[in-house]
């Protein structure tokens, strides 16, 4: 939509994570609001990886870090396992958090520098009492080997001595200590090299697979979510455009905004590049999103009726959501 | 085709606590007048430096480099700093990774931009100011009086690379090096970005050096391509036949490592596995030896040479892809 | 860390000295010398390197070795402490005003400006005279007293310089993603603000804190001058007031507190410096 609406929802008691009418707004100034997520809905069921695609300052990480109340949200539910986190007291919620962890953005930053690995795994066991010193231990050796790191080499190592790659394999061997149910990535790989996402990627995957997770993946690369996502969830302006399995949405995007984000992904090969309907110029602010479709300034498809009424979610194609009045078929 | 610059036998060295870092080796680099070279490899490859070191910006006494480099007629290498820094705007430019840190937070927007005009072209205050904004218009910055008042800060990733990218063709340069220009970018302004440089190449008459460590962005916005790997040029050819026709095992692992939107979704990614290897202790072998797939014997004991196909394609691998043993 | 062995030829000179000056600012008592308050009556006023007083004596008598040993116990002792507790108070409630954010930052932020904007010597003397009002003018105040006075005085005056550095420190600090890591982990605020803001803003505070050094130290020595300092001669600041009436005839008796005192500010100042700068390295690495 960007619109609303709840077409898409799916309502199975298998939801791991269910989240309604999320709003999050951040009061900037006196009277300006930013509107960075507006009424949005999703669940992600138990085993699946659902993809978060959208522009910078779409609100992905507003929206992630609002999923773990980090700030809790301005309006709406965050179900997590049947328990809905808003409404948990602070000391409840501390212990809920801990089958939900997130990856940041900036590997880097999300490590405290001043800490070793050693420390830096060890800290949720310690918080959470999680076995006494020779347990804990050989947890920390065992994550660490599991996200492909030499526990004898890094040990003593602290985050700014490693690369990016490094540091990120460090956060999920972390994120993963206190056995979550519930990964959440926020652009994990976006500060990395080709090589070294490729490498972050199947790890992910393969990490999925081992400890049993479900997955919110954030990325503004429609290609990289590609191999890894069960469900692919387009969002522009703090509110979502398109939700399908990614079969479908790579195929056949029936939302404009999605076709412009998969033309704008360089592919490598000299014989296949698209310049055709390019995205031009940046989004709105979210402090005065547009009317009715708030994608519409951008979109080479809107008529009079996308400025006047915001789209609905609706089902195109079995599986296929889309918030547009005028999809692309 | 005359070359606008070429780099020969280039070799840089640092000084670290560890002993000597070879960052770049024994470097032959061709960028034709008119054309746009893509540089591409992974993070450490030497890229930055092989760029800094060709331009005559790596300084100080930790640094040393070797062989000659000659831009639009003149040897760099044999000139004064003084006599480089002449070249400096009207001759070369450059552009970086990072748009926000290049920037001076403190200062507007047109300060900046107007100051080097007034300073290397002794323009008037109005007039340098009255420019800027036809620069600012040039990279398509919408309400471009606006943006000359503003603070770096309180504009976008992309504004701030266009309001870059505007700082320098301020002063028509033949040659632009764009040092990762779109990495902290979102792939939708990437493309912007990319876009741009495009048209402005042609119509400034520009030639580029285009670094990245994606091949996708190489694919489509450069004539050739070379491949770095621990320091050394390892393929080099247009971009075409680079695609078409792969010799290099490195660049093909670098291809396969890429998730492309033009496969079919649940496609593996391969992965490169391993890491360049350490600069200050070179293998005597070929360098991707522990990483590549072809490997054979004589890959862990003799360094390859630069080979050169008929048709001008350059590789430095024993075993080249299409080859038979 | 920094190694002494890694340090610039002038920054170690800097270092043995303020070494020195903990020396006899702890053991200086010990040293087999006559109180300071020993009057030699036959040699007043000799001048330095005389045999027996090495940096000879004042007009009354007393020997200037053992009084400077005495005047560095007192002024180093009191900058310690003043900047000891200001550092305390001053980060407890900066970490606190940038943790808690909302309006105890607002009020907090509020009083530092305030107490930043008057001249800190305006404020320890108006401080050191109202703590010490109450004290009738008749009674022969005891030193101790006087001495707590002081420290409470530039204690107070020192809270809202390291406090406005540590709240800065932490805001940065806490803007980090892994404050927000160790939130989702589940982590206690108490325990982020130990375990993650703390450790990362006391470095930065160490280095102020040596700055503070000397200037707690100059403004005792500025009080002194004023007459509401260490009476007599107790510390570098009283030996300084006792030695401007001698000026004409021996000079030497304002000469050496004032090197003592320039010397140790000149030090600390420099070893803050040299914190600093390596402290920006390696936070430029991070
Ligand atoms: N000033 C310096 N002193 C010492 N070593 C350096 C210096 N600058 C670069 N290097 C080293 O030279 C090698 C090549 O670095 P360079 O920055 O050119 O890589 P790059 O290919 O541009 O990588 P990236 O994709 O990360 O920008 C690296 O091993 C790097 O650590
Ligand atoms: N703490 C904040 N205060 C004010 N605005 C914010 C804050 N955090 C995020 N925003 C705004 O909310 C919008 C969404 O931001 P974000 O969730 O970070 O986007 P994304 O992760 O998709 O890039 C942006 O316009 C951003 O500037
Ligand atoms: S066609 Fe209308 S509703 Fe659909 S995306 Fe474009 S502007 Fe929005
Ligand atoms: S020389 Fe050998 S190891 Fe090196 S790239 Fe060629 S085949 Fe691979
Ligand atoms: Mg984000
Ligand atoms: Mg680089």
């Amino acid at each position: 939509m960007a619109g609303s609406g709840t077409a898409h929802m799916r309502n199975t008691v298998d939801s791991v994570l269910t989240v309604r009418d999320l709003t999050v707004e951040f009061r900037v100034a006196k009277d300006k609001i930013v509107k960075a997520v507006s009424g949005l809905s999703f669940d992600v069921v138990r085993g699946e990886t659902l993809a978060i695609v959208g522009e910078s300052g779409c609100g992905k990480t507003t929206l992630a870090r609002a999923v773990l109340q980090l700030p809790p949200p301005n309006a709406g539910e965050v179900v997590l396992n049947g328990t809905d986190l808003t409404l948990l007291p602070k000391e409840n919620l501390r212990s809920a958090r801990t089958s939900m962890q997130m990856i940041f953005q900036d590997p880097i930053s999300s490590l405290d520098p001043r800490m070793t690995v050693h420390q830096l795994i060890d800290e949720p066991l310690e918080i959470w009492d999680r076995g006494n010193r020779a347990e804990r231990d050989e947890r920390i050796n065992k994550l660490l080997q599991s996200v492909g790191l030499e526990p004898e080499l890094v040990l003593n190592r602290r985050s700014y001595e490693f690369s990016g790659g490094q540091c990120q394999r460090i956060s999920i061997a972390r994120a993963l200590a206190l056995d979550p149910r519930m990964l959440i990535c926020d652009e994990p790989v976006s500060a990395l090299d080709v090589s070294i996402q490729a490498q972050i990627l199947n790890l992910l995957l393969h990490m999925k697979e081992t400890f049993g997770l479900t997955m919110v993946f954030i990325s503004h690369d429609l290609a990289v979510v590609k191999a890894i996502s069960t469900r692919v969830m387009v969002m522009y302006l703090g509110k979502i455009c398109e939700v399908a399995p990614p079969d479908v949405l790579y195929a056949k995007p029936a939302h404009h905004y999605t076709r412009a984000l998969l033309n704008s992904v360089p592919i490598p090969d000299p014989t296949k590049q698209i310049r055709t309907e390019l995205l031009q110029g940046e989004p709105p602010s979210p402090m005065n999103p547009p009317s009715g479709c708030r994608f519409r300034t951008r979109c080479v498809g809107a008529s009079a009726l996308c400025a006047e009424q915001e789209p609905q979610l609706r089902e195109v194609s079995p599986g296929q959501f889309v918030a547009c009045h005028h999809p692309i078929v | 085709m005359s070359s606008l610059l070429s780099v020969k036998n280039m070799t840089v060295n640092f000084d670290t606590p560890r002993g000597s870092l070879e960052a770049v080796r024994n470097v032959d680099i061709e960028i034709p007048a008119g054309t746009s070279v893509g540089i591409v490899g992974e993070s450490g490859s030497g890229k930055t430096v092989m760029c800094r070191a060709a331009m005559g910006l790596l300084q100080g006494s930790t640094v040393s480099r070797t062989g000659t480099v000659v831009f639009d007629g003149h040897e760099l290498t044999a000139m004064t700093k003084e006599q480089v820094r002449e070249l400096f705007g009207s001759g070369m430019a450059m552009i970086f990774q990072d748009p926000l840190t290049a920037l001076n937070p403190v200062r507007r927007i047109g300060v900046q931009l107007s100051e080097g005009l007034r300073i290397r072209l002794g323009m008037s205050k109005s007039d340098a100011m009255a420019r800027s904004k036809e620069l600012l218009e040039l990279v398509r910055i919408p309400n471009a009086a606006a943006v000359l008042k503003s603070f770096p800060y309180q504009l976008s990733g992309g504004m701030r690379q266009r309001v870059m990218i505007a700082i320098a063709i301020a002063c028509n340069p033949k040659l632009l090096f764009a040092d990762e220009p779109t990495t902290a970018l979102d792939v939708t302004v990437q493309a912007q970005i990319l876009q741009l440089l495009r048209e402005l190449r042609e119509d400034l008459k520009m030639s580029m050096v285009l670094v990245t460590h994606d091949l996708g962005v190489v694919a489509g916005n450069t004539d050739y391509v070379a491949v770095m790997y621990a320091g050394e040029v390892v393929e080099y050819a247009p971009t075409a036949k680079l695609f078409a026709d792969m010799r290099m095992p490195y660049t093909e692992a670098l291809l396969n490592s890429i998730p492309r939107v033009d496969h079919k979704p649940g496609t593996a990614l391969t992965v490169i596995a391993g890491r360049l290897p350490d600069p200050t202790n070179r293998p005597s072998g070929c360098g991707f030896a522990p990483r590549c797939k072809y490997v054979q014997e004589k890959c862990h004991k003799e360094h390859p040479n630069l080979k050169t196909d008929p048709d001008g394609h350059v590789y430095r691998c024993w075993f080249p892809i299409g080859e038979a043993l | 860390m920094l190694k002494f062995k890694e340090l610039s030829k002038p920054t170690q000179l800097c270092v043995l000295w303020i070494g020195l000056m903990l020396f006899l600012a702890v053991f200086g008592s010990f040293l087999p010398f006559e109180h300071w308050t020993f009057v030699y009556e036959d040699d007043l006023g000799v001048t330095p390197f005389s045999p027996g007083h090495i940096l000879g004596t004042d007009n009354n008598g007393y020997d200037l070795l053992t009084s400077a040993i005495a005047g560095t116990r007192m002024s180093i002792f009191i900058a310690i402490t003043a900047v000891g507790l200001g550092g305390l108070i001053g980060s407890a409630l900066g970490i606190t005003a940038a943790f808690v954010r909302g309006k105890v930052d607002l009020v907090l932020s509020t009083a530092f400006n305030v107490g930043l904007a008057i001249p800190n010597l305006v404020l320890a003397l108006a401080l050191v005279s109202v703590l010490a009002s109450n004290v009738d003018m008749t009674v022969v105040v005891p030193i101790w007293r006087r001495v707590m006075v002081l420290i409470i005085s530039l204690t107070i005056v020192l809270i809202p310089i390291l406090g406005r550095i540590a709240r800065g420190a932490t805001l940065t600090w806490s803007g980090r993603e892994f404050v927000t890591a160790a939130r989702s982990m589940g982590m206690r605020d108490s325990q982020i603000i130990k375990k993650h803001i703390v450790p990362n803003v006391l470095p930065a505070l160490i280095a102020v804190a040596f700055l503070a050094i000397g200037v707690v130290i100059i403004a005792e020595a500025s009080l002194s001058l004023l007459g509401v300092g260490i009476p007599d001669g107790g510390s570098w600041g009283g030996m300084i007031a006792r030695g401007r009436n001698d000026l004409e005839y021996s000079p030497h008796v304002l000469y050496i507190p004032v090197i003592f005192l320039a010397i140790t500010v000149v030090s600390t100042n420099q070893i803050g410096e040299v914190l600093r700068n390596k402290l920006d390295g390696r936070e430029a690495k991070v």
